[in-house]
């Protein structure tokens, strides 16, 4: 899945202090790419990610994700935008503590216009042993595979990732890197990955340095490492 | 102001919604205190002042005929302080235009103000002049009932005699506060009114010149009433004297007592279940805060305060919910006090009924208050106090899930990922789930327990006026009469059928318990009357022996087959022993029954007939009540539909207004733990809430496990709702019988039904406005906030 953004900007009201979290972004995003955004704690990236992702409005610009015009869409439209095409892995999982490595799949599975199997999406980030587990009894890694295989699980067309390796070791962190990499290679989805980690994007296409709500910089690797070369 | 009070007020503006859901709670159960007591308080203040302003009598009598020196005589027994003799005398009353009769009980009363006891209370007008035959003064609920002003005549039958009365006044006295026509069990002011008139022009009217028929006394603070009652006895006597009685026994002061009764039945019920409510609420809710304020809680302890400082700030929380609730509370319970104030000062004539309270009451209230809160909130300190710093400190464990028996019914079900969170959150946290359950399980149930008294009352008039009374009209004469009374009636034409209906007044006694009562008889074979049991099940006079009420049984000591004495009161003050045939359980009275053959053992002669049954071709309704209104010796009548749309109407005014005010009560309980129960739930999972809309599901759909839950939550409190209610009835069923009434427990299914979607809709209603904030939930934000 492609995306097509012109000028896009984003500021947050609380109270009288106003934020420009986005202060015009242009952007073009190849389908099946892999993009890695760098930059301090501030600088914009999840407000863009958010965006990309349909769980928030540019306050002005225009996205297009393919021909379909993201700033136009109403709140239901995005929804369903979200629900058949958009696949988020965040840094704190965000599984449902109630429900099993499987019932957390089929959440997804349950709503999406034509997913694959649970069990398949688990089979995929290598946790078919532990489909019946519940997050409290996962390890970090784990948990966070199966936040992956969830996302996956719908067959999205981007893959957004907000800091997937935040909270892990390295060698979880590459096991997750790794199983990111053979979605976007398997099933062709764009990926976005936000990092504060400057090692990760070697395995990008491209890379995108953010600074001050804005992109500073574009790097293209001539070539993508894999996670698992990746010095960490 | 200190930092951690500044936190207070806060965290108190944050939750508001949650306070005020509590202190609503809070509130209903003071405002039932404040109602009730406030009541009861106003009623037993005012009929206090009232019988000691105007002297209300300790010791009643009344005779056939007796001298007025009698008076002086009973004065003076040992421990009366006061006696007076009086005439009391039936007259019928012409209204032009209308068939019925009406009724007045008259009064002598002295021309010059000198009775002194049972005084009357003039409220306009004047009282009668010495020798003005026809003056009266004329009870205030009468006169405005028919219309009438000073100065209104109406034509009466007194005596036998024709006479035109002439109202000079109004007023009202201490006896007759409830007013209730003869044979009838409900006041009409319209038919029945109490007169008063000059005593030489009652005594002319009367032909009882320098005698009475009727004694008043008052007692020494010391004198033992049951001693002078004894000799008081003894000495009417020999003149048709059909027993003294106290206070207790006195109709108006006794239906006075029964409404007292009851209203402390309410105080006794109803507050505590909403105080239980509220307490588990405090509980669920200030154990909940503390829960999410671990690390605040941690870091103050750091910092050096220590845990009563800590206590005290969560008590304090506590404590303000309670001061609201207690407000709320007794302002409403003042407000509603006065309204059913009003609607008593329309049944009870009283000179003056203002609605007055008892500071004590109000203290009472914020106790209660202030109690129920305190309780919660130790509960759910707990926690925050056995913490040490450095746990609080550190993020709390998430919650474990384990499969369950509920888990095994959700796979079996096929639930969705959906109902999994459902049913496993719930199972996670049983004990708050229960409470959710049993709080609105609680408000079905009280809201049932109160509404059924309206099946109650219908049942009760069901079997008191359609199945027992089969008649039209009741006649009741003058005096007793014989069996020729019923000719002369079987003769007006549209006349169906008539049948007597016998009593005597008798004295029963039982080892040293002694009981007032009338025996009462029906014809072997009459279709006018029939026994019906509380049950619904008609049951025949026994062939020998009595028939006692439950009431009158208890009081008695006595069962079934035991020997009763039974002392005829007038007449030939027979003596005799009977076996207790039957004891049957019934609505309304301390009664006692017996066939034709026992009372004539009494009585020796026929027993005289007190009133008849009349059925009657409706057409002629007016002929025959016209008729009757002509004849002198018919006393009133009284015309079972007519009663029994008085009742109806009874009911739909008072019943209607005490019915608003439960279902406001029950909606307190419900809106209350249902809105607290929806924002913790909402608090708990707005993390997962926001995942699910991020997942790409709709508002509508999130909103579900939201939903879903309270749903489920309320499905389970239906059931337990409806138990609770059965037995809450059950026994505020019990309560509120006393000697007068006795209520049938007799809910229609319906009554369970109304009771559950008034529930229902005030648990959507709550939910409702916990849901908009899942539509407005702003996912960005919350998935910042755990990171």
């Amino acid at each position: 899945m492609n995306f097509h953004g012109e000028d896009l900007r984003k500021i947050y009201r609380t109270g009288e202090t106003e934020v420009q979290a986005l202060r015009g972004v242009d952007l073009d995003i190849e389908a099946g790419e892999v993009l890695v955004l760098l930059g301090p704690s501030g600088s914009g990236k999840s407000t863009l990610l958010n965006i990309l992702g349909g769980l928030d409005r540019p306050s002005s610009g225009r996205l297009l994700s393919g021909d379909l015009d993201l700033t136009a869409l109403d709140d239901t439209d995005l929804t369903r935008f979200r629900r058949d095409r958009v696949g988020f892995i965040f840094q704190f999982y965000n599984l449902i503590p109630s429900l099993t490595a499987e019932e957390n799949v089929r959440l997804v599975t349950d709503i999406a216009e034509n997913p694959m199997e649970a069990g398949c999406a688990l089979e995929l980030v290598g946790l078919t042993e532990r489909r019946d587990h519940y997050p409290a009894q996962l390890s970090g890694g784990e948990q966070q595979r199966v936040a992956i295989a969830r996302a996956i699980a719908k067959k999205p067309g981007v893959l957004l990732c907000d800091e997937p390796t935040g909270a892990l070791d390295s060698a979880t962190g590459v096991r997750v890197l790794e199983t990111l990499e053979a979605a976007n290679r398997e099933t062709g989805a764009t990926l976005v990955i936000i990092t504060h980690n400057a090692g990760i994007a070697a395995m990008a296409d491209r890379v995108f340095h953010f600074l001050d709500g804005r992109i500073a910089r574009i790097e293209r690797n001539g070539s993508r490492t894999p996670p698992g070369r990746i010095s960490w | 102001m200190k930092a951690l009070d500044r936190k207070l007020l806060r965290d108190l503006w944050h939750m508001r919604g949650q306070v005020f859901a509590i202190a609503l709670v809070l509130a209903a159960a003071t405002a039932t205190f404040v109602l009730s007591l406030g009541v009861h308080h106003s009623l037993v203040e005012t009929r206090d002042a009232y019988y000691a302003r105007n002297n209300f009598a300790d010791v009643f009598a009344s005779m056939t005929r007796a001298p007025r020196s009698l008076v002086d005589r009973v004065a003076a027994i040992p421990g009366v302080r006061k006696a007076e003799g009086s005439i009391i005398q039936y007259a019928t009353l012409d209204f032009p235009g209308r068939p019925e009769p009406a009724r007045a009980l008259i009064n002598s009363v002295n021309e010059q103000g000198r009775t002194e006891l049972n005084r009357l209370a003039m409220r306009s007008g004047r009282l009668p002049q010495p020798g003005a035959p026809g003056e009266v003064v004329a009870d205030e609920s009468f006169v405005k009932a028919n219309d009438l002003q000073l100065g209104s005549r109406i034509a009466a039958l007194i005596y036998g005699k024709r006479q035109v009365l002439t109202i000079v006044g109004t007023g009202l006295a201490p006896n007759y506060i409830y007013a209730l026509p003869p044979g009838d069990i409900l006041p009409d002011d319209r038919r029945f009114g109490i007169f008063w008139m000059g005593e030489k022009a009652l005594e002319a009217a009367t032909d009882r010149s320098e005698a009475i028929n009727s004694l008043a006394l008052t007692l020494e603070r010391d004198a033992h009433a049951a001693d002078v009652i004894r000799q008081v006895d003894v000495m009417i006597e020999p003149y048709g004297g059909t027993g003294a009685y106290g206070r207790e026994d006195h109709p108006s002061h006794a239906f006075l007592d029964n409404e007292l009764v009851q209203l402390d039945a309410m105080t006794r019920v109803i507050p505590p279940v909403f105080l239980l409510v509220a307490t588990f609420l405090v509980y669920i809710v200030l154990g909940r805060m503390i829960q999410t304020e671990r690390t605040q809680i941690g870091l103050v302890k750091a910092f050096g305060y220590t845990n009563a400082e800590v206590g005290w700030h969560y008590l304090k929380f506590a404590l303000v919910i309670a001061v609201l609730g207690a407000a709320l509370g007794c302002a409403s319970g003042v407000w509603m006090g006065r309204a059913m104030t009003r609607i008593y000062a329309e049944y009870y004539r009283f000179p003056f009924l203002s609605y007055e309270l008892d500071p004590r009451v109000f203290l009472g209230a914020a106790g209660l208050s202030f109690g129920a809160a305190a309780l919660g909130a130790l509960g759910g300190m707990r926690a925050a106090l056995t913490l040490t710093p450095a746990v609080a400190m550190s993020a709390p464990a998430p919650p474990v899930y384990r499969r369950g028996v509920v888990e095994a019914v959700g796979r079996r079900g096929g639930f969705s990922a959906v109902g999994h969170m459902i049913v496993r959150h719930i199972a996670r946290w049983p004990g708050r789930s229960a409470i959710t359950v049993f709080g609105v399980g609680l408000s079905v149930g009280l809201l049932f327990a109160t509404t059924q008294f309206l099946d109650s009352s219908r049942a009760m008039l069901d079997g008191f006026f359609f199945r027992a009374q089969r008649q039209d009209l009741m006649v009741s004469f003058i005096e007793p009469r014989s069996e020729a009374a019923l000719l002369a009636l079987a003769q007006l034409p549209g006349v169906l059928r008539v049948e007597p209906s016998r009593a005597v007044a008798v004295k029963l006694s039982h080892e040293n318990r002694v009981e007032r009562a009338a025996i009462e008889s029906a014809p072997r074979g009459g279709r006018l009357s029939a026994h019906i049991d509380v049950d619904g099940i008609e049951i025949e006079l026994p062939a020998n022996g009595l028939m006692l009420s439950r009431q009158l049984a208890d009081k008695l000591g006595v069962r079934s087959g035991d020997q009763v004495q039974v002392e005829e009161l007038g007449g030939r003050r027979s003596r005799l022993s009977l076996p207790v045939a039957r004891v049957i359980e019934e609505f309304v009275g301390e009664r006692a029954y017996a066939g034709e053959a026992t009372l004539l053992g009494i009585t020796r002669d026929a027993a005289p007939v007190g009133s008849a049954l009349l059925r009657i071709d409706p057409a002629r309704r007016d002929d025959i009540m016209t008729k009757l209104k002509d004849m002198p010796m018919v006393l009133g009548v009284s015309e079972r539909d007519a009663t029994f749309i008085r009742f109806e109407d009874m009911i739909d005014e008072n019943i209607n207004t005490m019915l608003a005010f439960y279902i406001s009560f029950a909606g307190a309980i419900a809106v209350g733990v249902v809105y607290n129960s929806a924002r913790i739930l909402f608090s708990e999972r707005a993390h997962e809430l926001a995942t699910m809309r991020v997942l790409g599901y709709h508002r509508r759909e999130v909103a579900t496990v939201l939903l879903g839950e309270l749903a489920l939550l309320v499905v389970l409190a239906v059931p337990l709702g409806c138990v609770l209610g059965n037995g809450l009835a059950r026994v505020m069923t019990t309560m509120f019988s006393s000697d007068l009434f006795r209520l049938p427990f007799a809910p229609e299914p319906a009554s369970y039904g109304r009771a559950v979607l008034i529930v229902l809709a005030a648990t959507a209603f709550t939910a409702m406005l916990v849901a908009r904030r899942v539509m407005h939930l702003d996912m960005v934000r919350v998935l910042k906030g755990r990171d």
